[in-house]
């Protein structure tokens, strides 16, 4: 009964149970997951994070860039628009100036006079309309051109107040009396003592304007016309309209001097737009020249579509790496606990054991001594009882004295048995025979096997050598297997204990006929902590198959184990010989 | 020939005493004393030394190895069977040189009258052809 007990005590039936319902992997405990997450999210910060802010500071220079020529460009292209309406303009001026100072007022009344001159004029500028002399009453009186508009009045026209207290005047455009977007430029014809006797005035027709400014647009600008200070077409606009008839919706008067940039997003499109304004110098007229798309560009969307596929590339590829380099290093790490835990575990294992060898041999020791006593008691009762005469229950006696013997004896077997079992911890090799060896380990389990109902087949190799090893640790290999092979039965089992000589081994073969072991459960057995257990009535440690393999390992052996799902399971122990 | 002379040194006294009774009823002079000490003090004061002491392992004060160092300085032909309710192979194994047997309690008399015999015979056989020495 101790020894049974004792049996309860020790961790031998707490190994694995491969055959049942399988634990593919070995198990990922917590602190490996929060180690691989932490590892995870510190190598993707430390390898994104320049990443990132290198594509955010790329994304925002180049941007700066593009859109620095953007602006340089409709910069430019406002620059030589202005130059080109100025050049056209003044030349017009120059030649009105001309004939303004070269000519009297009565020879410019003349028609025939002013007739020349207006060819000549239309020659170098075609885009001249006609040309008159509007006395300072604002009366046209002499008009050459393609119209008959002699004799109308202007006086009464916006442009002629102006006009006449200007010596050189540029009109804004207007529809005027033939309907068509036109302006006039005037110049003052004074008389000798300097009174303004008329003014010379030529008509010029947006459309020219527009042509001008046509052939001067770059791809810097999408649309390009000119406005007066309120915002009034000069020009038809691409976007806005047609010459006069429609504005431009001019939020603030741009300063004047070089080009203003503006950038301008209204509610209903997606992208802003960039607008440059300049003033055309002596004149009422702003130039405007609008960019649509000024932040996506061509080149900003071919900029961006490859930063996103290098980005988007580069984050994959560390994901990819950073997670793979993590699993590896978490399997290394849970490795080399596993590794540091065996160790721990057989040598707690390996003290507890000791513990209780100790308390085997004291508990033994104490018996031991009032046996000691009963039996001699007993003996020396026989010994009297032989030497006297017959008298009555002579042979009762006899019978008892016996039967307090034999009860001595049977104690006797379980105190040496204990006292055997506290030697187990003696670390020394001594000769070993396997055979004798096996009996005495199925001895502590005959009890099972018989309440099992399992069938015990024995072939047992008869002339086999004499091993130097381990007796204790040999025991404890031998009671692990078998005690395994035990636990895989189902009733009506068979265990089969064979021992022979291989080559310089001698070689133990345990073979039961329990349900097996699946090939992928077959990988883990020898591995600390790999329990098929786990929700069994007796919950193994997952220890006792991987300290077995130590041990065996340490006595110079080899274990193995060949399995066939059904058929049962051979767990082979090769120990050197001598 | 005299009955071979045995000592028991057992602080179990009813161990000691029954059994000395039992080797009495076979024939031998056996006493049964409780310590070390007073078996050394007999050892020291009768005539002739006992031929076998059983000397129990485990006693109070001075203990069954001090015991048989004290017995073997004072007359290395004592012959000494260990017994001991211990199976401590490392102590028997130290002083397997000087004690003729041990045996583990309960002590199997018939084993036990065997290796007293077989004490005796070589403790006579070594003292016929050297110094009789003490032995009157």
């Amino acid at each position: 009964m101790i020894l049974n007990k004792l049996e309860k005590t020790l961790p031998i039936k707490n190994i694995p149970r491969p055959d049942q319902d399988a634990a593919e992997k070995p198990p990922i405990y917590p602190r490996y997951r929060y180690f691989r997450r932490t590892l995870v999210l510190i190598m993707l910060a430390v390898t994104l994070t320049p990443l990132i802010v290198t594509v955010t500071l790329s994304f925002y220079q180049y941007g700066n860039l593009l859109r620095s020529e953007v602006r340089n460009h409709i910069r430019w292209n406002a620059q030589s628009t202005q130059k080109t309406v100025s050049f056209f303009l003044n030349e017009i001026v120059a030649g009105l100036s001309y004939y303004a100072s070269e000519y009297t007022c009565e020879q410019l009344t003349d028609p025939l006079t002013l007739g020349p001159i207006f060819v000549r004029l239309k020659k170098k500028n075609p885009g001249l309309v006609d040309l008159s002399l509007v006395d300072q009453n604002g009366f046209q009186k002499t008009y050459a051109g393609p119209y008959n508009l002699v004799g109308r009045d202007y006086s009464k026209s916006d442009w002629f107040p102006m006009a006449i207290s200007h010596e050189i005047f540029i009109s804004h455009a207007f529809l005027g009396f033939r309907d068509i977007p036109h302006f006039v430029i005037t110049v003052s014809k004074r008389t000798p003592n300097m009174g303004v006797c008329g003014l010379l005035k030529a008509s010029i027709d947006s459309e020219t304007i527009d042509k001008f400014i046509a052939a001067t647009k770059t791809e810097a600008s999408d649309d390009i016309f000119l406005i007066n200070n309120t915002g009034n077409l000069q020009t038809t606009s691409r976007f806005y309209g047609k010459a006069v008839s429609q504005s431009f919706p001019l939020a603030n008067l741009p300063n004047r001097g070089d080009v203003t940039l503006e950038t301008f997003k209204d509610k209903t499109s997606s992208e802003p737009e960039l607008r440059a304004y300049a003033y055309i110098e002596n004149t009422p007229w702003i130039l405007v020249l609008v960019k649509k798309g000024y932040t996506y560009g061509k080149s900003w969307s071919l900029f961006k579509n490859q930063m996103h596929v290098i980005v988007i590339t580069s984050i994959v590829l560390v994901t990819l790496v950073v997670f793979r380099v993590a699993n590896v290093l978490v399997e290394r790490v849970r490795q080399g606990d596993a590794a540091r835990e065996v160790i721990l575990a057989e040598a707690e294992h390996t003290s507890k054991l000791a513990s209780i060898g100790r308390l085997a041999a004291g508990v033994a020791h104490e018996i031991n001594n009032p046996l000691a006593i009963i039996d001699q008691k007993a003996g020396l009762m026989q010994d009297l009882m032989e030497m006297s005469d017959d008298f009555h229950y002579k042979a009762k006696f006899h019978e008892q004295i016996t039967g307090v013997q034999n009860a001595v004896s049977r104690c006797k077997v379980i105190t040496h048995r204990l006292l055997g079992f506290a030697r187990r911890m003696d670390v020394t090799p001594e000769p070993v025979m396997v055979n004798e060896l096996l009996r005495e380990v199925l001895a502590f389990l005959d009890k099972e096997i018989l309440y099992r109902n399992i069938r015990l087949e024995l072939n047992l190799h008869e002339n086999l050598p004499t091993i130097q090893s381990d007796r204790g640790q040999l025991q404890q290999v031998f009671l692990n297997i078998i005690n395994n092979a035990i636990d895989a039965l189902e009733t009506e089992g068979m265990v089969r204990i064979s021992t022979s000589r291989q080559e310089k081994f001698l070689r133990v073969d345990i073979t039961d006929n329990g349900c097996g072991i699946p090939p992928e459960t077959m990988k883990h057995i020898f591995e600390p902590f790999f329990t098929t257990k786990a929700n069994k009535e007796h919950k193994g440690t997952g220890l006792g198959l991987s300290i077995t393999y130590g041990l065996v390992n340490k006595l110079g052996g080899t274990i193995s184990v060949d399995s066939t799902v059904g058929q049962g399971t051979t767990f082979t122990v090769l120990l050197p010989i001598g | 020939m005299a009955d071979p002379w045995v000592l028991i040194v057992d602080d179990e006294k009813e161990f000691a005493s029954t059994l000395a009774e039992r080797l009495n009823l076979r024939n031998m002079e056996a006493v049964a004393v409780y310590c070390a000490e007073d078996a050394l003090s007999l050892i020291h004061t009768v005539d002739h030394v006992p031929d076998v002491v059983l000397l129990d392992l485990k006693m109070p004060n001075i203990d069954g190895l001090q015991a048989l160092e004290a017995i073997k300085q004072y007359d290395p032909s004592i012959e000494v069977i260990m017994l001991t309710g211990h199976g401590d192979k490392n102590i028997v194994e130290g002083i397997s040189n000087m004690i003729l047997a041990y045996i583990i309690k309960p002590v199997d008399l018939k084993e036990l009258i065997k290796k007293i015999n077989g004490a005796i015979e070589k403790r006579r056989a070594a003292l016929s052809g050297a110094d009789q020495g003490r032995i009157p």
